[in-house]
């Protein structure tokens, strides 16, 4: 028989996903990570990205926005404050946050001391990040 | 007495008093309901990010104690988060929930401490205007957006800002005054500690239960983003659970104003019956006696 994973994502809002993967590969903050069956017991920072798991022979995606994930005893538990199954994304969101992210990223604008503007630039990075991965995870919706 | 026509009228108004109370008892029942589904939804993720922090303060031992959240702020006045409801018709909710506060600051006078060490940060108007009153100190009245459209970012942010006000060293500690939410019947105001963080309980024994965890990148690292996710968690629950409790309050005195306005309606509907009662009997006496004088 063929070892299986429990997946299991888990946001602040509900149980996004419950089921069982044949692999799991996960975007740590050093890099994908993948995981199989009778991994190690793990806890690992995530970074905003795409989980990528195989269920049923299938590839399936989804979109989480940091976070951590556990593994313990073939249970992946991933916690992040955003989980979207490709199905889920708002794509008018993401393409207005991407938007707002931009300009806010372009050099003329004023007014901040260097402090502020440094915070303000890793904040849009970070947004821009997370439009452009929304994005690229809802264009597997089909 | 009241004339029939007086009471005709008063049936009237209690009648649409109940039905008022009556929608208003529906409508508590189904925000009750879904406060309700999404404090329990959110209930797995704050377990997790609970364990998770026991697990690795167990394995970074006693390097936790050192942390900043973990102790005493530099400052010496006190910050609390008043968590109140923007609206009133919901029974004993705010005054269980002030008397609790006021036991709280008199505990904190015998400390030493007087009014003007403690700041509050509060959620609904109610306890806005209490505090205004009371003239204590209003730190920042959290309206925008409203606490009934709460949403784990938002908490999040107000979580944020109680850390920011925490390590700018103006406070020692930072606690929640709330209701917390034990059943349909039960919902307990409360004062608990927010800042710093009571190390876990099992600090030393979690270390060697899962030290064999591979960590990734490395304690420190997971710890350090852990820890606000874990505070963040603390303040939504806190929010969803007074407003299931506001709600599940508001409910039943909704009911029992209902049930009154009921039993009201029944009184004067006696007291209508008897008094038309009355009035035909002398109208027929008049007539009789007509008829008796004419014969």
């Amino acid at each position: 028989m063929v070892k299986e994973l429990t997946l299991r994502i888990i946001t602040p809002e509900r149980v996004v996903l419950d089921t069982t993967a044949e692999s799991v590969r996960v975007p740590a903050t050093d890099g994908s990570m993948g995981i199989f069956p009778r991994h190690a017991g793990m806890v690992a920072a995530l970074d905003a990205g795409e989980l990528i798991y195989q269920e049923g022979g299938r590839e399936r995606r989804l979109f989480v926005a940091g976070g951590f994930a556990e593994v313990r005893h073939d249970t992946i538990r991933v916690l992040t404050s955003a989980g979207e199954k490709p199905g889920e994304i708002d794509v008018e969101r993401a393409r207005a946050a991407e938007e707002r992210a931009r300009e806010r990223l372009k050099p003329h604008r004023t007014g901040l001391t260097a402090e502020e503007a440094t915070i303000d630039i890793a904040r849009a990075n970070a947004a821009l990040r997370r439009a452009i991965l929304r994005l690229k995870v809802h264009g597997y919706a089909n | 007495m009241a004339s029939v026509k007086e009471l005709r009228v008063r049936i009237k108004s209690v009648g649409n008093i109940k039905q008022i109370t009556r929608a208003m008892e529906m409508v508590a029942s189904t925000k009750l309901r879904r406060f309700q589904d999404r404090a329990v939804s959110s209930r797995p993720y704050a377990e997790e990010i609970a364990g998770l922090v026991e697990n690795l303060a167990g394995v970074l031992g006693g390097e936790v104690e050192n942390l900043p959240l973990f102790n005493d702020g530099a400052g010496s006045k006190i910050a609390v988060l008043l968590v109140s409801s923007d609206r009133g018709l919901c029974g004993a909710y705010n005054s269980n929930l002030f008397l609790e506060l006021e036991r709280w600051i008199k505990a904190r006078k015998e400390e030493g401490l007087t009014e003007a060490d403690v700041d509050f940060f509060v959620y609904g108007r109610k306890g806005f205007q209490y505090l205004s009153k009371r003239s204590l100190n209003v730190e920042r009245f959290l309206v925008d957006p409203p606490l009934e459209a709460v949403s784990f970012a938002q908490a999040a942010a107000t979580a944020r800002d109680l850390v920011t006000a925490f390590l700018s060293g103006e406070y020692r500690r930072v606690e929640l005054c709330f209701t917390a939410f034990e059943s349909m019947v039960k919902y307990v105001p409360r004062v608990v500690s927010f800042l710093p963080i009571a190390p876990p309980a099992s600090a030393d024994a979690g270390a060697g239960a899962e030290s064999d965890v591979i960590l990734e990148p490395d304690a420190e690292t997971i710890f350090d983003s852990l820890v606000p996710r874990y505070l963040e968690t603390r303040i939504y629950n806190a929010l969803l659970e007074s407003l299931t409790s506001e709600y599940a309050s508001r409910r039943v005195s909704m009911k029992a104003a209902t049930d009154a306005a009921t039993d009201m309606q029944k009184i004067l509907k006696g007291q209508y019956n008897r008094l038309r009662q009355e009035g035909i009997t002398k109208e027929l006496l008049d007539i009789v006696g007509g008829v008796e004088a004419l014969k």
